[in-house]
């Protein structure tokens, strides 16, 4: 068969699956708000919580240290569908309710920032150590030689240093919750991949499983790839000037 | 009463005894060049004195006052050092790694900092650097930002590590040039360097040091020319047919 030309094309997308899928798109629009605000939430808490893991990692000593690092292996060792779950079923949430518009119940949403956010708190202060951990000594050295204090060095010379050296490293990262956000699924909130199965498993709809699919796929691609430019411009925003006179 | 002394200082890492009974006096304005072989304990005994290493015996002391029991950010303010690789502050341009210390030690208002690390690296000729990166600049333009560094804190003595021995042989001669006005001015240096020019015409004392001892020290017309050790002799000699 010859390539669609553009009239077929339209007629091809206003009848069958294809137009369901598209005469459906504001169900597929809030689905992917709620990923995206989802991804917001996890990677803000994950920050918040790998940040100062990965510091207490890289400068830390005793039981912190030991707490801290027991609870990364711990939730990275765990699937995110068994924390999810277990986020959700099992911390006695209160009935919180749910958002009208976008239709997710808050005690979902909240188990499912808890299980992404925490899981990727423990990636990122992995990131976040290495990169501690990749300055070079004489950086510390020569901040304590002018009379920095321990902690003046480490905020003001190995911190920044680090931060940027861990662009690549939350990148990845990134774009992993953005996906994983999906495993949301599991306890019924009601993100993209919850609302496209909702679609397609109504009576008579099953045809337009790949429909939906081939949708729901480009739109991650879609956020993925504008997740992934947005860091490369900040790294470049505030990478440190190179190159010779 | 000196401005340096170093008494009976003793320092092992594991079984390895890197500085033995190591004793100086420097008094102020001196410039002591110390000089010796690989491993010989050079870095250490510099390291001892602003404690980025702590002795296991002896004393050290800083006008007269003990540095162990001084406050080791005060006792860094009050020496300085200058590193064989520059470690310069990667993320901050030539005047942010000047202004870095004036800041956060010695409290100065950003204004102030400014002016202050404006002036030392005009001092060390680099007024026009200023906004460069580490990466930009070449090692002889590191090291004078290292050197500003260290010098904008007004420091009582300054350490040198080799500040030379990490570049090409046609940039050694600008931070020499810096470090010969320094010594006029008035500064006091301890300088661990290899170049004889610059001990011959800098230097008030040379040591050498081998294997963590005091093998001699003296003015530098004793160890050139009438050293009582032929060891003094024979390595000295060697550096110096190595600068020609
Ligand atoms: N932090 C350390 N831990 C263990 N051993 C060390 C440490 N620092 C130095 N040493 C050892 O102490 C000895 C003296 O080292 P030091 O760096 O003081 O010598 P140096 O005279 O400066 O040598 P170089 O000319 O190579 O710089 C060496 O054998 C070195 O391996
Ligand atoms: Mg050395």
């Amino acid at each position: 068969m010859a390539v669609a030309a553009p009239a077929d094309l339209a007629a091809v997308l206003q009848t069958g699956d294809w137009a369901f899928v598209l005469g459906n798109w504001r169900v597929l629009l809030l689905g992917a708000v709620v990923t995206v605000v989802l991804m917001a939430t996890s990677l803000t808490l994950g920050f918040l919580a790998g940040f100062p893991a990965g510091a207490v990692e890289a400068y830390g000593s005793g039981w912190t240290k030991e707490l801290v690092s027991t609870a990364g292996v711990v939730l990275r060792g765990t699937p995110i569908v068994v924390l999810i779950v277990l986020f959700f079923f099992g911390i006695p949430v209160p009935k919180l309710g749910s958002v009208p518009v976008v239709d997710v119940r808050l005690s979902a949403f909240l188990a499912a920032t808890l299980a992404l956010g925490l899981r990727s708190g423990a990636y990122q202060s992995q990131v976040f150590r290495g990169a501690i951990q990749s300055i070079d000594e004489g950086q510390l050295e020569a901040a304590r030689s002018v009379g920095l204090t321990h902690r003046q060095a480490v905020r003001h010379v190995i911190f920044p240093q680090a931060v940027r050296r861990s662009v690549p490293g939350f990148q990845n990262e990134f774009t992993i919750v953005l996906k994983d956000t999906s495993v949301a699924f599991a306890i019924g909130l009601a993100e993209l991949l919850t609302r496209a199965e909702n679609l397609y498993l109504q009576p008579g709809r099953d045809t337009a499983i790949m429909e939906v699919i081939i949708v729901i796929s480009a739109v991650y691609f879609v956020l993925t790839f504008a997740t992934n430019r947005t860091l490369d411009y900040l790294g470049d925003a505030f990478s440190i000037p190179e190159g010779s006179e | 009463m000196s401005l340096l002394e170093i008494e009976d200082v003793d320092k092992s890492y594991g079984d390895e005894e890197v500085l033995h009974d190591v004793s100086l006096a420097m008094d102020q304005r001196d410039v002591d060049v110390i000089v010796g072989p690989s491993g010989s304990g050079k870095s250490t005994l510099l390291r001892c004195v602003n404690r980025l290493t702590e002795v296991d015996d002896g004393a050290i002391y800083l006008d007269g006052e003990e540095i162990h029991g001084m406050d080791e950010n005060d006792l860094r303010r009050r020496v300085g050092m200058v590193f064989q690789d520059f470690n310069l502050f990667a993320h901050r341009s030539a005047l942010g790694n000047v202004t870095l210390g004036l800041t956060e030690v010695l409290e100065l208002s950003e204004t102030e900092a400014k002016s202050r690390a404006e002036e030392f690296l005009g001092r060390v000729g680099l007024a026009d650097q200023a906004d460069s990166y580490p990466s930009q600049l070449s090692g002889g333009q590191k090291q004078r930002v290292g050197i500003a560094r260290a010098l904008a804190m007004d420091p009582d003595l300054l350490l040198f590590d080799e500040p030379t021995s990490a570049l090409d042989p046609e940039l050694i001669g600008e931070v020499l040039a810096v470090m010969e006005d320094l010594a006029e001015g008035g500064m006091t240096m301890l300088c661990v360097t290899h170049e004889m020019g610059f001990a011959r015409s800098a230097a008030s004392t040379i040591t050498f040091l081998d294997g963590g001892r005091i093998v001699e020290r003296g003015p530098p017309e004793q160890l050139f020319e009438t050293p009582e050790k032929e060891r003094t002799r024979t390595f000295l000699g060697q550096l110096t047919d190595l600068n020609r």
